[in-house]
This record gives structure tokens, C-alpha cells and sequence, in this order.
């Protein structure tokens, strides 16, 4: 997928809402009045109390309707939380712009920048109505992220913020067939377990990331109010993406999508999944699986004919035994729910079903046995 | 080979076509081979003898197997010459109609052929039953005979189910070990019977969103003398309490969202009450700090503190032998990240903890979820065989303790090098009461103690699961899930402790319990008394010695958290002992008169004189109650005791082996 899949036509329909900074390609633009986007954003008061607070959202707070510079945005596949769905933004403060590292890695965002993910199911019961259970924001201080977490009331008025953890059940129709949860929203330190690296300095502790905001996982169509473009385009056009990125963008696909390769949905499966644990330098890199997708080119790094270390019962040979996918590890673990065995193992108490099956078929597809 | 066979399965199919096909009709089979077939409507072996995934069976397979004599019997799908299938092979005895699992085998083979040994009585019949778990193909089997050895375990079935199939623990007060399975709201409880049957009971529990899927602990919090619980879960732990009869249940919840790893019951604070600690795995620890009244204080820090955590496996152990229970925390954690060091913090004994790691060379950074602690050697010092669940960092290591705060690794050698497989749980016991500690860890293998610091794997029938004696014959059990794995003993004997706490809290956990006796190659053997080993089960708080062939036992030392000591001496082997704490101050009196006092009434300072060389060293002197009034060094078999207050005193002494005595004595 090409970057330049933006249309300099586009570019000067849509000139007006550029705002002054540089742009790349080395045209001068005459400045017009600039709207001002309405969000707040005091580093030094971030996290409010309320995620109106902000002012990421304009009318009834529900309708999630983003305010002025407030970007919608979608990663070809998601990660997989008890089936809620999941609304996506980022901003960024005016005049500041996130960088191109590399297609398996985080966008260098600025100072200011917030990721905002909404939390919410569609057809809960009884009254098949939608609620929003909570906000999660991921807010850059400095060259430091922090997390904030807004649970939404009853009214779905107003979210409040709490980092300490809690439950609610949910109980949801998911495409006609009745599903419930008992819904975690994480604490602060079961955000970090996902959302880390390793800090190499001593004792001071791991570092908050992102996770899905790589290039890789963006570089997709998105339906915007204005009409279809590729994000990475309209991040760049919007100022919030610099505009040096490669012509080619080795990326993930949507696993739900039957049209691509069974083995490219499962490696984005997998990656968006379970890489933040499992990848070169991560918080189980003890164990041998290398699930990012960058690494699972090598089908050793999924697990193919790899045992497992960890003894999980008789049963189970291989991490994926070719062809079985009852002796697979992958598989096993996927399909349990016992929090000691299931994986992921934060984010999920439910199964998920649709995952199951991929990584069944996929498993099933590959001609065994293993040596 | 192959025109055997031939000849075989013809001889079968000429007279019996399809007569395999359920068990009121199984095949009777002697030592050969046979080729087998699956055929539709045959009848589904109901009963599943072997651990693993159950997919879904709809065939199975039947034979019957008779011996005159008793030998031990081994079927294997795994024949020379043929190409092994993935079978799964179940043996029962019993009638049709009720049968009940002898053994069975799922993947022992080759390209998950099954391969099982049972032992069968002579004239009774087994039936073995083939089932389509995994296959449907036709398979060869062979049936051979060897001559009959008792094998490690026997295997009864028990009808328990559910997710937290984890604890082995008295729960009623009679020290008999019970099986206890957490559920929502409610508690089953399968009470242990004198006769060596189990009662099941449900007691209702209260709610708590957080189960023990990660740990579980057992101890008697509020000291009412029913043990309660603490539910290690992903995002909370739960102390289950029990009321004043131990029939209902009622939950304390953690009021901070914690990622709970290993749970275990301990007295931080030595001030008689348990207190539940929880290792935190991606924070610093947290404990619930008993107030005394049924209630906590909940505290995170101070012992284990590393911010992003790695803490999974926390075992209380006395490493320095200064009475009291000391912290090692087994530490996991990938990406180079220090969070996955081994750490060791040594109780100052005022409730604080010194992080001594280093000075003691078990800062490994190896990942470990559990390391298994005992005095491998007999040399009256808690050694360590740090177990790994991962070989990134590299495998298991085995630590010899030196007697000085420090470790050795004398892992070559050791026969660790051959434990190949890995788990999160690695444990120590003595399965077959040798008096030499093993370890249990990865696969169906036993790490037998070979009484020299080396260990042999040895294969059991059994794999890692909490721990105690189910049938009430000394030697030690495991609960495989549904499986009972009955330890069939040998000719050793054995001595078991149930302890009851009235000063130290009632478990009497954190007590060191030492056994003197002229054992094959030991004169002491020590345990400490803990709550929670291993990663997630909970084992027996029941005191347990493996004796060998020694049938005499000079004393029984037990060092209580409070400084009480009680003294058993000469208890007859192979018995369960109760002791109360104190109970035998005062009572006992100078072994075989060795050591006299004098004079008493004493008025400044008390003598102590021996028939021979042997000298008193240290000196425990109890108020009337039992309370602890001083610990001393005694110097040339003298007491002072001017500062005392007049009154009865009860004392324990220490000689220069090692053994102690109690005795009374008058302040005037």
C-alpha cells in the first residue's frame, strides 16, 4: 500500500482545515483564519476528572460526535475484549506532528498527543440499546505516556475517571446469538502489563506504550464524514503525521476478511493479539514464540513443530502441531478460560469464537504431522 | 512380524467379528498382538482414566485380560513394525455395569501412541477399552507380561469437578487431609473419614469476583480451628473465612486491584495471628496484616518491591535457621528485565525484611514460577532447587545451603542436569518416606533423593498436584484432579505432626520441627511448617518425616514462632503425634536422667549437671503460661537467674548435640 494513495486533488479540497505548519512537500500556502480545535489539554492537570473534561466530543457526550481535529481511526484488525466494540481517536496539540519509525513500530507522537478508545457494546439486553462501559486515553507528557481511564455512569452522561479496576456484567445479543461478561475494566497496572516496555534502566520499572499505532496497523481506508481515504494519507494531511513515509508498507490485514491469505489474517491475528507479550524483548520472551508480525514470516516464530516449554497437560505437543489443533498449545490456550491457562491473558474472559475457529482452520490447513 | 500379525487378526475376526465392541462382550487377550477396528454403535468408554483433552468420542474398543498369577501387565499401541496411531487406551476392573479406572494412557508412545502398565491381580479381569479421542483408524496393540513390582501409585478415580481442583488440606479440625474445591459461592468440601472414605459437603461461601485461578492457600486466619482460605486471582485476592463451625464461609475481598501470583498464610509480624500474603506479579507484594479481630489491614510494599513485580513464587522458609521464617520469592519476567531476579529477604524478626539476595548467591535470574525448598542433605539447613518453567535463562539449579547465609550451586552432578522438563510447579516431599527430601517438577517424574545431594528421575505414574495423605497410611499422596494417586508405600516408616498454636498462631506455620534419630545416614531431619508451595496448589499443613528403616526416634523438637519449644521425646514411629503448643513444658524430664538441676529453689544462679561430658549450651526459660521470658548462652552448665521474679518457671535446654530437654524450676 502506497502513502501516495492521497490525491493531491484532495489535498486542496481539503486546504481549508490545514493548518500553518510546514508542509512537507515544500509548497507555501497562504495562511487562512485557522478553527481552533475546542479540545483542553493541560499536561500539568491531565488526567481530569471527566472525560468531558476534555472537550473531545461535542454534543451529548454518548454520541461520541469528535470535535474539531479529534480523528476517528481504525487498525486493520483489533485486539479481542470480551466482543466490545470499539471506537478509536487521536489528537494532537496544534503544531505538532507524529514521526514514521518503521512499519512494525510506534508512530513517534508528540508531546500532547491523546489515544482515545472507546469501550461499548451494541444490543445489550434487555432493551437492545447501546452502552458505553468506558474510555481509555493513553495522553504523551513529555517523552512519557500515562494512562486514564474514564468509566462511563449509568445515564451515559458523563465517564469519571478510575484507575483501580472494577467489573460490571454485561449481557448482549452478538449477531443474534445472547452473550455475557463479566466486563473487566483494567487498574493502572493491568494496563501496563500490556502496554509496556522494558525499561533497561535498573530498577525504575517499565515504561507505557501504545499499541495498535503503527503504521502497519493503520495503513488503511477509513470512511471519514468527508468521504474514503487511506488514515496514514489523511493523518499526514490532517498535520498529524510528517510526511516522509516509505513508498511501501508492509502491513496487517482485517483477519476477518476471507478474501486475504488464511495466513496472513492469522499472523494479524496473532500480532495485534498477543504480540505485545510475545515479541523479541517483551514481557514473556521467555518463552519461544515471536508472535509480532514482523517475525512471524518465520513460521517457527508462531510455534509450527515448536514444543512448548511450559507443561500444560499430556495432551499438548507442539505450541502448533501441524494438522491437530487439539494438541496445539496455541489452539488450547485460545479456547480456555481458565485465567491461569487462557490467553490472552488480561483483556478476555470469554471465548472468542471467531478467533477460535481461525486459528483452527489455519492449524488444519497446515500438512502434518510435525516431525 | 507381519504374518503373524496376519495370522492373529484373522484368527480374532474368524470368531469374534465385532465382538469387541462393548464390554460385555471384550475380547479376552493374553500376551501377542492384535490389530484392532473401530465399528459404529460399539459402546463409548464412559469412565476416562487419563489425564489430557477429552474431544468427542463416539467408538470404542473392548478387551478383557485375566491372569492366574498376579504380574504386571503393559499395553502398547506402540508395536515394532507397525506405524504407531494416536490411540488412547483405558483399563478398568469391576463389573460392566460399574466400573472403575485401574490405568490408563493417552500419548506414552511414539506419534501419540499410548503405552500403559497396570498390575493385575490374579483371576481378577480388566477390561481394556480403546476409544476414538484422537483417531478412528485401525491400530496394532500388543499385550505383554513382566514379572509384578508394585508401582508408585495406585490410581482411584474420584468424582470431583470443577475449576480450582487445587487443595489437599484438613478443613473440619481433624487433621485428616480433606479435598476442597472452590466454587461460586459455595465451597465443596470432601471430608476425609477415619475409615479412608470422603463425605462431600457443600458450605456456602461468599460471593468474590475473584476465584483462585492462579493460587490457592490454607490457614486458620481468626484461630477459631477451622482453617480458612485465600483465593489468589488475576485481579484481586479473597480471603475466605470460616465461622465457629466451619460451615459457612464468608469473603474479605483486597481492596486494590492486584495481579495475585502464589498466595500463602504466614505470621509477618510474629504477633500470633496469620497473616495472607499475596505476590504480586506485576507490582510490589501485598498482604493482609490480621488486626487480631477478624479483620486487616491491607499494605503493599516492604517485602518484595520491585515496581514492575515478576514475583510468582513466594515460599516462606527459615533459611537461617534464626526461628524465623524468612521469604524466598521464585521471579519471572522476560525482555532482560530485573523484575525477573530471584529475590531472598531475610526477617529481621520485627516484622521487617532485609533483601539479601546477593550475599546469599540466589540472585539468579533464571524463570522460575516455584522453587522447591528442603534439607536435601540432612544437614539441619533449607536447600534450594530453583526450578525452571523456561530454559531462556537457563534450566533448573540446584542450591546447597552453607550454614552461613550462603548458596552453592552444585547443580552438576546432581541429576538435575537430566530433569529436561520444565513447570511452573516444583515441589519437595519425601514420596517414599526414605528420610531423604525429593522433588517433584515437570512430567510424570519423581527426583528420588539418593541421600548424597543427587537425585534420581524416576517415572511415576502421577504428575505435580497438592499434596497430603489421603488414605491416611503415612506416606504421601497426590490428587491428580479426579485421580486419587495413592501412594503405595514400601516398608519404611514414618512419624506425622498435627500441630495446634495457642501463643504462635494455630497452624503453628513458620515452626521449625526437627527430628533427631540414628537414620540411614541422617541424625536430624527438619521441616519448616508453611502454608502454600509450589505455584498454585495447596498442600497438607500436616507435619510429615519419611523415617527409612530407623524404628526409634529420640526426639522431636518443635521450635514454635512464639520461642516456645516442645520436646517429644522417644515417640513410637509410624503414628500421627497432636501437639499443642507448650503442652510438654514442664512435663518432660531429663531424658534417661543425663542432666540434673540443682538448686532448686534456686536462688541466683542454676547448675546443671551431667553424668558425662556433654554440656548445656542454651537455656529457654517459660513463665508458668508458656510465655517466653528469656532465650540465653549458658557457659559452664550455669544459669543466672537473680533477675527473675519469684515463681515456677519451666525451662528448655539445649545441649551441645543439639537436643534439648525441658525442666521446672523454683524462683525463691
Amino acid at each position: 500500500m502506497k502513502y501516495n494513495y492521497y490525491l493531491k486533488t484532495l489535498l486542496l479540497l481539503t486546504l481549508t482545515v490545514l493548518t500553518a505548519c510546514e508542509s512537507d512537500d515544500g509548497d507555501k500556502y497562504t495562511e487562512v483564519p485557522d478553527p481552533v480545535s475546542p479540545v483542553v489539554m493541560d499536561l500539568t492537570a491531565v488526567p481530569y476528572n471527566k472525560l468531558s473534561d476534555y472537550k473531545f466530543f461535542e454534543g451529548d457526550l454518548k454520541n461520541l460526535q469528535p470535535s474539531y481535529k479529534v480523528l476517528p481511526y481504525e487498525l486493520n484488525s483489533a485486539l479481542f475484549t470480551d466482543y466490545a466494540h470499539k471506537k478509536r481517536f487521536v489528537w494532537m496539540p496544534a503544531g505538532s506532528k507524529a514521526t514514521y519509525t518503521a512499519d512494525g513500530e510506534l508512530l513517534n507522537f508528540p508531546s500532547g498527543t491523546a489515544l482515545i478508545k472507546n469501550f461499548y457494546y451494541d444490543n445489550v439486553q434487555p432493551g437492545n440499546t447501546t452502552r458505553i462501559i468506558e474510555t481509555r486515553l493513553m495522553i504523551k507528557k513529555g517523552s512519557e505516556w500515562i494512562f486514564a481511564d474514564y468509566v462511563w455512569n449509568d445515564e451515559q452522561t458523563e465517564a469519571f475517571l478510575d484507575l483501580d479496576g472494577s467489573f460490571t456484567d454485561v449481557s448482549w445479543n452478538e449477531n443474534g446469538s445472547p452473550k455475557s461478561a463479566g466486563y473487566r475494566i483494567p487498574s493502572e497496572t493491568e494496563c501496563l502489563t500490556c502496554h509496556k516496555i522494558n525499561n533497561s534502566n535498573g530498577n525504575s520499572g517499565p515504561l507505557a506504550i501504545p499499541i495498535g499505532t503503527k503504521p502497519q496497523n493503520l495503513n488503511r481506508m477509513y470512511a471519514y464524514a468527508d468521504g474514503n481515504a487511506n488514515q496514514l494519507s489523511r493523518w499526514i494531511q490532517e498535520g498529524y503525521l510528517k510526511d516522509n513515509l516509505p513508498g511501501n508498507i508492509t502491513s496487517t490485514v482485517n483477519w476477518q476478511d476471507a478474501s486475504q491469505p488464511l495466513e496472513l489474517r492469522v499472523r494479524s491475528y496473532i500480532d495485534i493479539n498477543c504480540a505485545h507479550c510475545h515479541s523479541e524483548g517483551a514481557h514473556c520472551d521467555y518463552m519461544p514464540m515471536r508472535f509480532a508480525f514482523s517475525e512471524t514470516t518465520n513460521p517457527e516464530n508462531l510455534g509450527v513443530c515448536v514444543e512448548p516449554f511450559e507443561f500444560i497437560n499430556p495432551s499438548i505437543s507442539h505450541i502448533v502441531a501441524k494438522g491437530n489443533p487439539a494438541r496445539s498449545a496455541l489452539y488450547y490456550r485460545l479456547n480456555s478460560v481458565d485465567e491461569s491457562y487462557r490467553m490472552p491473558m488480561l483483556g478476555r474472559t470469554i471465548k472468542h469464537d471467531e478467533g477460535i475457529q481461525l486459528i483452527q482452520e489455519w492449524i488444519n490447513s497446515l500438512e502434518g504431522p510435525c516431525p | 512380524m507381519k504374518k503373524i500379525f496376519t495370522i492373529i487378526s484373522c484368527g480374532i475376526s474368524a470368531f469374534a467379528l465385532h465382538a469387541q465392541t462393548n464390554c460385555a462382550t471384550a475380547v479376552p487377550v493374553t500376551s501377542g498382538t492384535y490389530n484392532a477396528s473401530y465399528s459404529d454403535g460399539s459402546q463409548v468408554p464412559a469412565l476416562i482414566c487419563t489425564n489430557g483433552i477429552d474431544n468427542d468420542v463416539t467408538m470404542g474398543i473392548w478387551y478383557s485380560y485375566t491372569s492366574a498369577t498376579t504380574v504386571n501387565v503393559t499395553v502398547s499401541t506402540d508395536v515394532q513394525g507397525f506405524t504407531p496411531k494416536d490411540t488412547r487406551v483405558h483399563v478398568y476392573n469391576g463389573a460392566c455395569g460399574s466400573l472403575t479406572c485401574v490405568a490408563g494412557d493417552d500419548d506414552s508412545g511414539t506419534s501419540y501412541s499410548s503405552i500403559v502398565s497396570f498390575t493385575a491381580q490374579a483371576g481378577v479381569t480388566y477390561y481394556i477399552a480403546f476409544d476414538n479421542n484422537w483417531d478412528d483408524t485401525d491400530f496394532t496393540f500388543q499385550v505383554f507380561e513382566t514379572a509384578f513390582t508394585a508401582p508408585l501409585f495406585d490410581t482411584v478415580m474420584y468424582n470431583v469437578t470443577g475449576a480450582y481442583v487445587m487443595c489437599v488440606v484438613d478443613m473440619n479440625g481433624d487433621y485428616l487431609d480433606d479435598i476442597v474445591v472452590p466454587d461460586n459461592n459455595q465451597i465443596k468440601m470432601f471430608y476425609q473419614q477415619t475409615d479412608g472414605t470422603f463425605t462431600e459437603t457443600a458450605r456456602v461461601a461468599g460471593s468474590t469476583p475473584y476465584m483462585p485461578g492462579w493460587s490457592l492457600a490454607a490457614g486458620d486466619y481468626d484461630g477459631n480451628g477451622f482453617n480458612d482460605l485465600l483465593y489468589g486471582n488475576g485481579n484481586g485476592a479473597a480471603l475466605m473465612i470460616a465461622n465457629a463451625d466451619g460451615t459457612q464461609y464468608t469473603a474479605m475481598q483486597s481492596p486494590q486491584s492486584i495481579f495475585s501470583q502464589r498466595t500463602n498464610f504466614v505470621d509477618l509480624n510474629n504477633d500470633g495471628h496469620l497473616d495472607a500474603f499475596v505476590c504480586h506479579d506485576i507490582a510490589p507484594n501485598c498482604y493482609f496484616l490480621n488486626d487480631g479481630n477478624g479483620g486487616f489491614s491491607w499494605v503493599q510494599g516492604g517485602i518484595g518491591d520491585h515496581p514492575s513485580g515478576g514475583n510468582y513464587g513466594s515460599i516462606w522458609v527459615d533459611y537461617d535457621n534464626d526461628g524465623d521464617a524468612d521469604l524466598f520469592i521464585a521471579k519471572c519476567r522476560g525482555g532482560g528485565d530485573p523484575a525477573s531476579i530471584n529475590e531472598l529477604h531475610r526477617n529481621n524478626g520485627d516484622g521487617t525484611f532485609t533483601n539479601v539476595s546477593e550475599q546469599a548467591n540466589l540472585a539468579d535470574m533464571l524463570q522460575t514460577w516455584s522453587t522447591a525448598w528442603g534439607d536435601f542433605d540432612n544437614d539441619g539447613d533449607m536447600d534450594a532447587l530453583v526450578g525452571a518453567n523456561s530454559t531462556a535463562n537457563g534450566p533448573h539449579k540446584l542450591m546447597r545451603n552453607n550454614g552461613d547465609g550462603t548458596f552453592t550451586d552444585v547443580t552438576d552432578g546432581s541429576g538435575f542436569a537430566d530433569l529436561f522438563e520444565l513447570n511452573r510447579e516444583h515441589i519437595a516431599h519425601d514420596f517414599n518416606n526414605d528420610g531423604w527430601i525429593d522433588v517433584m517438577g515437570g512430567g510424570n517424574y519423581i527426583m528420588f533423593n539418593n541421600g548424597d545431594m543427587t537425585f534420581t528421575k524416576t517415572q511415576a505414574n502421577a504428575s505435580v498436584g497438592p499434596i497430603g495423605d489421603l488414605n491416611n497410611d503415612g506416606f504421601l499422596d497426590i490428587l491428580n484432579f479426579n485421580q486419587m494417586k495413592l501412594n503405595n508405600g514400601n516398608d519404611n516408616n514414618w512419624i506425622k505432626l498435627y500441630l495446634e498454636g495457642t501463643e504462635s498462631n494455630r497452624n503453628g506455620i513458620g515452626a521449625r520441627v526437627e527430628v533427631y534419630a540414628e537414620g540411614d545416614g541422617w541424625e536430624k531431619q527438619i521441616r519448616d511448617v508453611r502454608s502454600g508451595d509450589g505455584f498454585r496448589y495447596m498442600s497438607s499443613l500436616n507435619t510429615h518425616f519419611g523415617l527409612g528403616t530407623t524404628d526409634a526416634i529420640e526426639q522431636i523438637i518443635i521450635k514454635w514462632p512464639s520461642g516456645i519449644i516442645d520436646v517429644i521425646e522417644n515417640p513410637d514411629v509410624n503414628q500421627a503425634i497432636t501437639v499443642q503448643e507448650g503442652s510438654t513444658l514442664g512435663t518432660g524430664k531429663f531424658a534417661t536422667n543425663l542432666f540434673s538441676t540443682y538448686p532448686n529453689p534456686v536462688k541466683d544462679i542454676l547448675y546443671f549437671a551431667s553424668d558425662d561430658a556433654t554440656e548445656i549450651t542454651e537455656a529457654h526459660v517459660y513463665d508458668i503460661s508458656g510465655k517466653l521470658i528469656s532465650t540465653s548462652a549458658v557457659e559452664n552448665n550455669a544459669l543466672k537467674v537473680q533477675q527473675l521474679s519469684n515463681g515456677n518457671y519451666l525451662l528448655v535446654l539445649k545441649d551441645s548435640d543439639g537436643k534439648y530437654y525441658s525442666a521446672k524450676f523454683i524462683k525463691k
